[in-house]
């Protein structure tokens, strides 16, 4: 807060503190950490002051030639097979591995950019602290310093791991993913690959895939949709139905349901492709007692692609559901009752209560866990991938089949027989963009996240 | 006022026999799995509900083959979801108790970062993530740990969820009487926290027994099946070479049972604190 | 940071070297033949079910050569995925991975794997059938050790079907139920094939070779089509089931399942040649896609190793393993004497599937074409689109037109 208001009226400029500063700001404008170590705020200063070190010992012996081959992604781009007479053997010479050439230039770039931040953060705690010593204020002592971590500051504390978590394990992650989209990484180049711009882009909007990524993204939204809506409203129905008058060991019953939920999914949809095959138990099931006269194809790879669809939105229910019920009993179990009771004086019917006070109300109090329903089922992978690996096949489709969602398409793209790594990446780009913008509609509507 | 009754009653039977028929509909192919485990056979594809013969032989074969070290991979598994637990629960919570009852400048920025990269699949990072632990020599049960702890930072909103509902004015109070933020935190807000710590942690330690990709990319390169975790072992025992799903499918079910009831018996258990994590979250809507 | 850095280093002096020792060559002496002296450290990658007997190979080998030390492990996703596997992250991979031949076009192209030295060339040539050695060449090089061939035959019970009827698809279907998957281009691509069309050529390896947008493909699409109407011919994904219910008399399967075949089948196991097909009124022989199994050597393998990997795979091809490899699993040899010895000619699986291998009318070699990988996941759903009518008789040619034009792109 205070540091918004700093901005509108500094108190004193950069410039001013350069030049009446004294020799350790001065010094402190290219090395960090003297001023605070002038000013025996050891800590800080050490701590600065040792970062740095570390950073320009890195920058110097590793980060230049990371950041310089990060342009070209390598020199060599082709392999060659060479005969090594002393052993008999051929040998290959490799091209560059630009894997890791990408990988690493990006974490360096990752890296100088926080470098950048605590630069500027230690120009605005340089400023504060010419102040306090321009104005006669007290300067903060070392043990000062060290007990803000724990007090006013104590959110850098606890941030503090998470942060290096995220930024290792999701953001470094995410920015390579990004910038593969923009490479000819594929099974032709699997080694050494060079920038090809929007080229990739081209490939999955109108190029060869283009006929495969529409059809895709429409039953992607399509399945979403279904997937989320059927689940949230039997959900309700079901809670509600446990919660009515009259029904007794409720506890009983909901655990039946829950159990569903519970069983790993690699174990129960993996199972569950069995049980629905042409020739599994439900068939034989339904044959014996003469309900179908042939067997259905619910799942395979020659179902056809309605039934197949209908087939794995109804299974996405047999496993949502449970969920839903549960969050939703909560939801009924704390609605104010009053509300109900004067609506029943009126004379309404328990549907007309259902639908226009208790169902409103779960949606409300609901909404922005839909939302992120939503957007889970756009990714989706484990139902599809385990349930139907995206059968039926498609002879329209190329390495997609009628119920794979893209983030199924992503990962054969990635893991099946074609290699090609850059598309799998727009592809994972395009995910993103359809989320985000899914969820910032969803969001401006709820208000949910405004207060953040 | 008899037919008034009469009508309840109609009603409640009417409901427990719809109840009752959801009921038997969504737990059959729960029965068939457990039956499926413990029938004799020889084809890797079970196309009966009742089996024909049946047979303890698939309990005792996973428990004793050389090859698929189950006992193994239960160990493994069950190393890598403590420790993933408790650094999970720490990283988890501690964002979110930050971001819901501090406030500092970054904070917003924080919440929409959060939310961007939430929208990004995570099966791309796989390439990255794999070439990071290898550059650390890392591609093991360690690393592995790391990845799921590395995701729990962005996994707050249920937990922040749940601060949010705790009044402000208590913390206010106790920084009156000259707490520092530091006490708040440890004898106020952890304290009152107690359902979501335990729903985090049973989240985070069910995480490593259901998860087959990521585990199968990092452990697969060692070619070691003692060193797996219990989701790719049994996945690989189907997958690793022609044929071996026909031989190996009902031990391969049993496998399954046999880690899908503890999994189960704790889901059952943590229900309440998952629904009131939800609830809490989304009250403030 | 270091460590990446001393990858680097790493590779370039490795680079440097291996230039030197291209260069400054001719001095040196070639005498390696003799070499009981060879050292060095290898990884092996196995399927899971075969780790067992290859340590036994091993233990062989290492009696041999014992300054090589071999660790023997499974690999991630087994053979069939060794592209894969090995493409996640070549210098990880094993330094010897077993791999299906009709991968080592594109891991050749994209260099993960070294050519054969003309040594071992020469022994594999003289030691293995001819098609194994053609199997496994790219290039007018050879690229792995091979070790077993693979063809799908018909597997059928004895006690339903005769000797004489499975000789005839119609034979079969007119009296018993053929239990089979036409989503799976592996079973079905070859009945194009037999139709008389070609898969990148004569050759196997000719891009733009491919002639199946004409009328002999039309009628192999007319054919899968027909069998939708044959009662008697089952689609299924779980023949074994079937066979074992009894709903079933016969299915095409290959040899790494003809152990679970014998347990289901028990007396009345029986296996024969693919039988032959009516297309377009013509009797002619079902094809099959010929396989062969093969050991090659990374090229991320540092070169010090290079030698004693190369040793390691062309010994557990040998003949003496190849026995071993038959004796567990089943797989049938490729070594010549192997392939005459008494223990591979009284087996009737072995000998079905040698017959189904030998000549060209019977099978044809897997390509090697790095486009193998969008064969793969264009014609199955082809295949598909016939067999359940979804593609109408009318749009034949286009299709095999779009499909054709699909697998003869340069990429």
């Amino acid at each position: 807060m205070f540091k918004k208001h700093n901005k509108v009226q500094p108190p004193a400029t950069y410039r001013e503190v350069w030049s009446k500063g004294d020799v350790s700001f001065k010094l402190s404008f290219l090395l960090m950490g003297f001023v605070q170590l002038r000013h025996k705020q050891w800590a800080k200063g050490i701590a600065l002051l040792g970062i740095q070190i570390a950073f320009w010992v890195w920058f110097i012996f590793s980060g230049v030639s990371a950041l310089s081959m990060l342009s070209n992604l390598g020199e060599i781009k082709s392999k060659k097979v060479v005969f090594d007479q002393t052993q008999g053997v051929y040998l290959t010479k490799l091209p560059d591995n630009s894997v890791l050439i990408l990988l690493f230039g990006v974490l360096a770039v990752i890296l100088l950019l926080a470098m950048l931040g605590l630069y500027i953060a230690h120009l605005r705690s340089m400023r504060t602290l010419y102040v306090q010593l321009r104005d006669g204020e007290h300067v903060p002592t070392n043990h000062e310093n060290l007990h803000a971590l724990i007090d006013e500051r104590l959110h850098s504390t606890l941030l503090a791991v998470p942060i290096v978590l995220i930024v290792a394990f999701t953001i470094l992650p995410t920015v390579y993913m990004i910038s593969m989209a923009f490479t000819n990484y594929d099974g032709k180049h699997p080694i050494g690959f060079s920038w090809t711009g929007f080229k990739a882009f081209g490939n999955v909007l109108t190029g060869d895939l283009a006929g495969t990524f529409f059809p895709v993204l429409g039953w992607t939204l399509v399945w979403a949709v279904c997937a989320t809506a059927t689940t949230f409203f039997f959900g309700v129905l079901l809670a509600m139905l446990i919660e009515s008058k009259g029904i007794n060991h409720k506890g009983f019953w909901r655990t039946i349901f829950v159990i569903v939920y519970a069983v790993p999914q690699f174990v129960s949809l993996l199972m569950m492709a069995q049980f629905l095959d042409l020739q599994g138990p439900l068939n034989n099931i339904l044959m014996s007692i003469h309900l179908i006269s042939s067997p259905i194809n619910f799942i395979g790879a020659s179902a056809s692609p309605l039934v197949a669809r209908i087939t794995v939105i109804v299974v996405n229910m047999w496993i949502g559901i449970p969920v839903s019920m549960l969050i939703s009993t909560a939801i009924i179990q704390n609605l104010p009752q009053d509300q109900i009771e004067a609506a029943r004086i009126d004379g309404a019917n328990a549907w007309q209560v259902f639908r226009s006070i208790t169902f409103p109300q779960i949606l409300f109090v609901m909404a922005p866990s839909l939302i992120q329903q939503f957007i889970g089922n756009i990714n989706n992978f484990n139902v599809i991938y385990l349930l139907t690996a995206g059968y039926p096949m498609n002879n329209n489709y190329n390495g997609a089949g009628d119920t794979d969602l893209l983030v199924t398409w992503l990962y054969n793209l990635v893991f099946g027989q074609t290699q090609r790594y850059n598309a799998s990446a727009v592809l994972g780009i395009l995910i993103f963009i359809l989320s985000a913008v899914f969820s910032l509609i969803a969001y401006r509507r709820t208000n949910a996240f405004k207060e953040g | 006022m008899k037919s008034y009754h009469a009508q309840r009653r109609l009603s409640l039977v009417f409901r427990y026999c719809l109840l009752a028929l959801l009921a038997i509909l969504w737990i059959i192919p729960i029965v068939w799995i457990i039956l499926a485990s413990f029938s004799s056979n020889d084809t890797g594809f079970v196309s009966t509900f009742w089996p024909k013969q049946f047979t303890l032989q698939n309990y005792i074969g996973i428990f004793t083959s050389d090859q698929f070290p189950f006992l193994y991979w239960i160990r493994n598994t069950l190393l890598v979801s403590l420790v993933t637990m408790v650094l999970s629960t720490f990283v988890t919570i501690c964002v979110a108790y930050t971001l819901s009852r501090l406030r500092f400048a970054f904070r917003k920025k924080f919440l929409q970062i959060a939310l961007v990269l939430g929208m990004f699949p995570g099966f791309m990072s796989m390439i990255a993530l794999y070439y990071i632990l290898k550059n650390f020599n890392m591609l093991n049960l360690g690393g592995l740990t790391l990845v799921y702890v590395g995701g729990a930072g962005l996994g707050f909103y249920i937990a922040k969820g749940f601060f949010d509902t705790i009044p402000v004015a208590i913390d206010e109070a106790a920084v009156m009487d000259g707490a520092t933020k530091w006490q708040v935190f440890i004898h106020i807000g952890l304290p009152m926290s107690r359902p979501i710590i335990v729903y985090t942690a049973l989240t985070a330690f069910i995480g490593p027994w259901i998860d087959f990709i990521f585990s199968g990319i990092i452990l697969s390169s060692s070619g070691n099946a003692k060193t797996y975790t219990i989701a790719y072992g049994l996945y690989n025992m189907l997958h690793s070479t022609k044929g071996a799903s026909t031989t190996y499918f009902t031990e391969f079910i049993a496998g399954c049972v046999v880690i899908a009831i503890p999994i189960t018996i704790l889901f059952i258990i943590m229900q309440k604190f998952y629904v009131s994590g939800i609830t809490a979250g989304a009250d403030k809507g | 940071m270091k460590t990446w850095k001393k990858v680097m280093l790493g590779s370039v002096t490795l680079l440097a070297s291996m230039a030197l020792v291209a260069c400054g060559k001719s001095s040196s002496s070639t005498d390696t033949s003799s070499s009981k002296e060879v050292t060095g450290t290898v990884k092996l990658w196995v399927d899971t079910t075969q780790v067992p007997y290859y340590k036994t190979i091993v233990k062989n080998f290492n009696k041999e050569y014992p300054k090589v030390k071999v660790a023997v492990t499974q690999s991630p996703n087994g053979s069939a995925n060794a592209k894969t596997d090995v493409g996640k992250d070549p210098a990880k991979a094993a330094d010897v991975f077993e791999v299906p031949n009709d991968q080592l076009g594109s891991m050749a192209d994209q260099g993960y794997i070294n050519p054969l030295s003309p040594a071992s060339t020469k022994t594999v040539k003289a030691n293995n059938v001819s098609v194994a050695a053609k199997a496994v060449e790219w290039n007018n090089k050879l690229y792995a050790y091979p070790f077993a061939e693979q063809a799908q035959t018909l597997y059928y019970d004895k006690s339903k079907l005769s000797a004489e009827d499975v000789k005839t698809w119609d034979g079969i279907t007119a009296k018993g139920v053929i239990a089979t998957d036409f989503t799976n281009a592996y079973n079905y691509y070859p009945v194009f094939l037999s139709a008389g069309t070609n898969l990148y050529g004569t050759d196997g390896e000719t891009l733009k070779g491919t002639k199946v947008a004409n009328a002999k493909g039309v009628a192999a699409m007319t054919w899968l089509a027909q069998q939708k109407a044959n009662k008697n011919v089952m689609q299924t994904s779980n023949a074994l089931n079937q066979l074992k219910s009894g709903a079933a008399a016969a299915t095409l399967d290959g040899p790494w399942n003809s152990a679970n075949i014998k347990k289901i089948l028990g007396k009345n196991f029986a296996v024969a040649p693919y039988p032959t097909v009516n297309i377009n009124g013509k009797q002619v022989q079902l094809k099959a896609f010929l396989g062969i199994e093969a050991f090659a050597v990374n090229s991320h393998t540092s070169t010090k190793n290079q030698k004693a990997a190369a040793t390691l795979a062309e010994y557990i091809t040998n003949k003496k393993s190849q026995l071993i490899v038959y004796k567990n699993s089943g797989q049938i040899p490729v070594d010549k004497a192997a392939q005459t010895s008494d223990t591979i000619t009284s087996d009737p699986v072995a000998k079905a599937v040698m017959t189904m291998s030998k000549s060209s009318d019977h099978s044809i070699i897997m390509p090697k074409m790095t486009q193998m990988a969008t064969f793969w996941n264009l014609s199955a759903p082809l295949i598909n689109g016939a067999y359940t009518g979804s593609i109408k008789s009318s749009q034949y040619m286009d299709k095999l037109q779009t499909f054709q034009d699909a697998i003869s792109k340069e990429n």
